[in-house]
């Protein structure tokens, strides 16, 4: 089977600094990866430049067998690519289900004539995304509360909802677990566990090991942006690379 | 709830019904027995502030643009509108939608270039742009008569009929006002309202939901322009007279007041707020309060966006939005590669 992400010999430089130096790596359809690394392994960079927000210095990366590299961030949500923020980054004074219909709106589009004359369809289309997320996720009750008024987990879930509503194929969550406590990240892990039961394609990038190893497939290991390990994760729980990488063990 | 409707956010069809019974009953009615054609006037100019309040409510209030150059897309509908009378005897109805798409072009063209800058900047080049074109109508002379302005005669004109009268005057900007405001309702409060309203949230993450950032925030421009050219039109015809003074830097900070009073992101408060600004200076005339108008408008403005900063019934706040454009200002654009203040 192809792959639906290919990332081939990527390579991001600010500066002087190489913050991701020639990572290559894949996700095939329906696959649940994890990306791990200690602080500043590039992480987050390597999130940015799949999604569009940062350009690469050098490399490639493919989509459904299409180079994105080169899309706007819009571009590459439309082929269907949902995101997370690392630090939540939600619309504080929207309600919650405004906030998720985003997604769906970015989805479906927005035009000013069909808005201007009511036109059913597309308004459907998108009510429909945006409830059917939020039924995912649990949150269709608080549908009309502020989103600012929610507690902090359910905040993640509601970040969740909105790239759900994207209605995507491959969906990369930031440090979902960041700040929650081990019941809540039990709780995330079983949600994951569903919606990659449901079909859909995870990359998830996390600085929690236990979730990672307890729910991914395969986990991809970055160090000062190099990629150091790609296998199941009781093989990298084993890797002394991986280890030295963490724990800075003198081999 | 149907299934195409958004949770919460229909206008109740009785507010509706109030508002309308008011500005074509009520409102005419206590004009008429008062019988003074200065405080028809006074009703004009609070309709008219309340579109141009209106039209930056979608810009400023819901696509969080902070647009500090208002008053120039009013002006240019104006001196459309006046010149399109004078020179080729246009009727009204002619004028006003000309006035508005002539706004509505340059509004475009300023958004074209300006879009991808940062938030503060973003501003301060709608300052410049203000500033350029009220320096255009001061001294172009030879279209504009510079600062004699344009005069027009017969000035509010339907085709043969003569609408000029204050009392037939005041129903011509209620009509357009209400239409105007009736369609920006519809825009701001529905699912492309939603989106403006994640661009002023956080445009780069709605980016990342698929939201189309640019395209958006350059046709939420244009279209306020071009509700701004309208009411410029309808001033032109019903004051008789266009001077560039009407549409200076001050003008826009009176709009501005405006809708950061009223709250951002809510179009009842954006006219609220034009009802209050224009009302208030004028019933206070007696006071000489006039002399005192723009130290008010300015000490309303900074005490609104300190201790009020949701304004009278606003979603988002000002101040919020004023210490994120500040906080984008110095931020550089993640790729490095565009300088400071371009996206």
């Amino acid at each position: 089977m192809t792959a639906l992400l290919s990332i081939e010999g990527v390579t991001r430089r600010f500066g002087g600094l190489t913050a991701i130096d020639d990572v290559t790596a894949s996700l095939r359809h329906h696959e649940l990866v994890g990306l791990i690394g200690p602080n500043g392994a590039g992480k987050t960079t390597l999130f940015n430049l799949i999604s569009g927000f940062t350009p690469l210095s050098a490399g490639a990366i493919y989509f459904k067998g299409r180079r994105i590299d080169r899309l706007k961030p819009f571009d590459i949500a439309h082929l269907g690519v949902g995101r997370t923020f690392q630090n939540l980054r939600i619309f504080p004074n929207m309600s919650v289900f405004d906030n998720v219909s985003v997604g769906a709106i970015g989805a479906q589009g927005v035009g000013v004539v069909s808005t201007l004359l009511r036109r059913r369809g597309p308004a459907e289309a998108i009510s429909e995304q945006t409830w059917a997320a939020l039924r995912a996720v649990g949150l269709e009750a608080q549908a009309t509360e502020l989103a600012a008024n929610l507690s902090y987990g359910r905040r993640k879930y509601l970040e969740i909802a909105r790239a759900l509503a994207l209605d995507p194929e491959l969906l990369i969550l930031d440090e979902p677990a960041a700040g929650l406590n081990d019941t809540e990240t039990q709780g995330l892990a079983d949600f994951i566990r569903r919606l990659h039961k449901g079909g859909l394609s995870i990359l998830l990038v996390e600085h929690d090991m236990k979730l990672v190893m307890s729910i991914c497939q395969r986990v991809v290991v970055l160090a000062s942006g190099r990629k150091i390990a790609d296998a199941p994760p009781a093989v990298v729980k084993a890797d002394p690379a991986v280890l030295e990488a963490y724990l800075g063990v003198e081999t | 709830m149907s299934a195409s409707e958004r949770p919460g956010k229909g206008l109740s069809r009785l507010l509706t019904l109030a508002i309308l019974i008011a500005v074509f009953a009520l409102a005419p009615a206590a004009l008429y027995l008062a019988g003074r054609s200065y405080l028809y006037q006074v009703a004009n100019l609070i309709m008219i502030f309340a579109l141009l309040s209106a039209s930056m409510h979608l810009v400023t209030g819901v696509a969080g643009l902070l647009q500090l150059g208002h008053a120039a897309f009013y002006g240019v509908g104006a001196y459309t509108a006046a010149l399109l009378a004078t020179r080729f005897g246009l009727p009204f109805p002619a004028t006003m939608p000309l006035a508005g798409l002539a706004a509505a072009l340059v509004a475009f063209l300023v958004a074209l270039p300006t879009m991808r800058l940062v938030s503060i900047y973003f501003a301060v080049a709608t300052l410049g742009i203000g500033q350029m074109l009220y320096l255009i109508m001061l001294n172009w002379v030879d279209v504009t008569k510079g600062p004699n302005g344009i005069l027009l005669f017969n000035a509010l004109r339907i085709f043969n009929f003569d609408a000029s009268k204050p009392a037939i005057a005041y129903y011509v900007v209620a009509v357009v006002t209400v239409v105007s405001i009736l369609v920006i309702h519809r825009l701001s409060h529905s699912y492309y309202g939603n989106a403006l309203r994640a661009l002023r949230e956080d445009d780069q993450c709605a980016e990342a939901m698929g939201v189309e950032t640019v395209r958006l925030k350059i046709q939420s421009f244009t279209i306020s322009g071009f509700f701004a050219g309208v009411a410029g039109a309808l001033w032109a015809h019903t004051a008789g007279y266009v001077s560039p003074a009407d549409f200076s830097f001050t003008v826009s900070i009176l709009i501005l007041s405006m809708v950061v009073l009223g709250g951002l992101g809510s179009l009842p408060g954006a006219i609220v707020g034009a009802v209050i600004l224009i009302g208030l200076p004028e019933l206070l005339r007696e006071f000489k309060a006039g002399d005192y108008r723009n130290l008010i408008i300015g000490l309303v403005l900074f005490s609104v966006i300190l201790f009020l900063p949701r304004g009278l019934i606003g979603e988002a706040s000002a101040l919020d939005l004023m210490r994120r454009q500040f906080a984008g200002a110095w931020r550089r654009a993640p790729d490095r590669r565009g300088g400071m203040g371009w996206r």
